[in-house]
């Protein structure tokens, strides 16, 4: 691994001599415009994402572009488009569906784990399914239960998929390329808070290989391992604890699978503390599936037992109050690094 | 007490409570005139008829949905999803509507239903019949999640199941359908969810296990015990959510060392919470890492299902490993 993919974007910026902002949406959607344009067998699949460009207009202008063979409106029916994804997949298309709440993936749960993830066993690699899957979770703004999941363990769980959740613009734009060349089934899973956030990204082409996580503030005494939202919260709580002389490193893994595990045992053999930070449910997330790994290759080093920060057991309530009781904040965080320092054994 | 297997168990207690209780109904694919494909509803339509035992057509979406109707209107259904393989067409149904109701309601509205679905390995069921699914469903707030390893257990818990006021998923194992048998109590009788049980005494270490993967850790421990002198306490931990921390606690602060044993992949499975859960609570009493033995990160493979499988040679190995971090 390059140590320049694993630095913070804004010294990446710095070295393509190129600056400029662009939001999360406007860089997903730069990274389908130059796959289109690249490969003809790139298309795309979802609900309102030609004519009104997408919710969150990811795909705005792509229509007038591509026209609607390559970009189609489908049906409120998501097992039946991914479906067709799949198929389109194995006969050497290279589809890019959208699922326009992650909540609503659980509807197409069986064309995933049962078809698109498998196929490459099943068959021994006579088909691959390139086909990404594109969609966005998270809780924000009083969407209730059916509209702010975070929803990342289940795919996590299945084998044979990978798995992006980008935080930043440049790693979403650098990630989304990776994933359309890919030959395995991604899922990429944006967040509804992200897409009006900017970040620096350069004009150039540029990739960024799945696996590789990025250390977004390097520091020795605790390590915050964080994805998708829960980063710039986390970058937050580092900040207000460097005033206090806590030097904490941060490390977002950008792709959950392939996970970059060696980058965050390294940063805990050196910090001896984990804090892990997720937006989803405690139970059975991500996070606890770090920690075991990370207990079972530096148990030794460990200085203090692995701190999880996650939201709470219970569905997402509506209510605003609520809704951020039940995901992490900036104070959950710094707490929780707190408790780790406090408890070095 | 009558002698049974675990498909007569789950029979007894659905006659149990189809007889005490007129609003528990039982429909599926094939569980009616069939009496189910491993026969677990035999003879129910015979006696309850064909109102409240009755065959659908293969829409497992539709089995959910139905059932969420059915318990929001005063019924207690208990659908059967056929392999708990075919849970993913219906889990929106379970992940979106039924677990989540009691909270979008304001706890206006339950839905207190029984997937009965059989699950995992050890019949060449290949990748379709043989996954173990339970890590999607304790991430899923509001459900509960019931694996029976035996056939008294699966009598009393199936009966809590039923009479609890929230959805549960009653996990069954299939290989050890008729493999398991057992004494199990007549009439009414019931297990309380969210309790472990003790099935092996031992200072060492722990092996927490669950379904079908019980019989094999016993016997691992066993060997164990036998050839390198390794005395573990076994956990059958019976419900996954709401888990027996207490008991996993108590067992791993005792003995200092854990190992868990399940089938589903590795990644993310619910070892991992177990792991997790434990390293937190319980770091200052460990003498080495918790370890789990664990079904791979691939598909459910149709010729390598004895390797795939945690047995009792890896169990062995991982128990030698901990005593000797």
């Amino acid at each position: 691994m390059s140590e320049t993919a694993r630095e913070h974007p804004a010294v990446q910026k710095a070295s393509s001599g190129n600056p400029r902002s662009i939001m999360y949406r406007e860089a997903l959607r730069e990274a389908l415009l130059e796959e289109m344009r690249r490969d003809a067998s790139v298309f795309l699949l979802g609900e309102g994402i030609a004519r009104r460009g997408g919710s969150y207009k990811v795909t705005e202008g792509l229509l007038n572009e591509f026209g609607p063979k390559r970009v189609i409106d489908t049906p409120l029916a998501e097992a039946t488009f991914t479906g067709a994804g799949v198929g389109a997949a194995l006969t050497g298309m290279r589809p890019v569906v959208e699922i326009l709440f992650i909540d609503f993936s659980m509807l197409i749960l069986d064309q995933i784990a049962n078809q698109a993830a498998k196929l490459q066993f099943m068959t021994n690699k006579q088909c691959s399914v390139p086909m990404v899957l594109r969609t966005q979770g998270g809780a924000g703004n009083g969407l209730a239960a059916q509209h702010s999941q975070s929803l990342e363990a289940i795919f996590y769980h299945i084998p044979g998929l990978h798995l992006a959740m980008p935080a930043t613009p440049y790693d979403a734009k650098g990630l989304m390329k990776s994933a359309i060349r890919s030959d395995f089934p991604v899922v990429f899973i944006e967040h509804k808070l992200l897409y009006m956030t900017e970040g620096e990204v350069p004009e150039e082409e540029y990739l960024i290989p799945f696996g590789e996580a990025s250390i977004k503030r390097p520091g020795n005494d605790l390590t915050l391992v964080a994805w998708s939202n829960m980063l710039p919260r986390s970058l937050k709580a580092a900040e207000s604890l460097a005033e206090e002389g806590i030097d904490i490193e941060v490390v977002d893994p950008r792709t959950l699978v392939p996970l970059d595990k060696k980058t965050i045992v390294d940063s805990v053999r050196k910090t001896q503390h984990l804090v892990i930070v997720q937006e989803a449910v405690r139970r059975g997330g991500v996070a606890s599936d770090i920690a075991s790994y990370v207990h079972e290759e530096a148990f030794d080093y460990l200085d203090a037992p692995i701190e999880i920060v996650a939201g709470l057991n219970t569905p997402i309530p509506y209510n605003l109050s609520l809704e951020k009781a039940c995901i992490p904040q900036e104070v959950d965080i710094i707490e929780a690094v707190r408790r780790a320092l406090a408890r070095t054994v | 007490m009558p002698v049974m297997n675990i498909i007569q168990a789950v029979n007894d207690a659905l006659r149990t409570e189809m007889r005490r209780d007129e609003r528990v109904v039982v429909f599926g694919e094939d569980v009616g005139k069939f009496g189910g494909v491993f026969r677990a509803t035999q003879g129910l339509q015979e006696e309850f008829g064909s109102e409240r035992v009755f065959d659908t057509p293969l829409a497992e979406a539709g089995i959910v949905g139905m059932a969420i109707g059915m318990s929001q209107n005063g019924l207690r259904p208990v659908p059967e999803i056929q392999f708990a393989d075919f849970i993913y067409p219906a889990i929106d149904q379970i992940v979106n509507e039924a677990s989540k109701m009691r909270y979008r309601s304001g706890g206006q509205l339950s839905c207190p239903f029984v997937i009965r679905t059989p699950y995992g390995g050890g019949i060449r069921g290949g990748h379709y019949h043989s996954q173990s699914p339970e890590a999607y469903l304790i991430h899923t707030p509001g459900l509960k999640v019931v694996v029976p390893s035996n056939p008294s257990d699966a009598k009393g818990l199936l009966i809590s199941s039923i009479r609890d006021e929230d959805p549960v998923v009653f996990m069954e194992p299939k290989r050890l359908y008729r493999a398991a048998r057992g004494e199990v109590a007549e009439g009414d009788y019931s297990v309380e969810l969210g309790k472990a049980a003790l099935v092996r005494e031992g200072g060492d270490i722990t092996i927490l296990a669950y379904g079908a993967m019980v019989p094999t850790a016993l016997d691992a421990a066993e060997k164990a015990a036998a050839v390198d002198g390794i005395d573990s306490e076994v956990l059958d931990l019976r419900t996954l959510m709401p888990y027996d921390i207490t008991a996993v606690l108590e067992s791993v602060e005792k003995t200092g060392r854990a190992v868990i044993v399940h089938e589903a992949p590795r990644t993310c499975g619910f070892g991992a919470e177990l792991a997790a859960t434990i390293s937190e609570k319980a770091l200052l009493s460990l003498h080495s890492p918790v370890l789990r033995v664990t079904g791979f990160d691939t598909p459910f493979p149709y010729t390598f299902e004895s390797e795939y499988l945690p047995n009792e040679r890896r169990i062995r190995k991982a128990l030698r490993d901990s005593m000797n971090f």
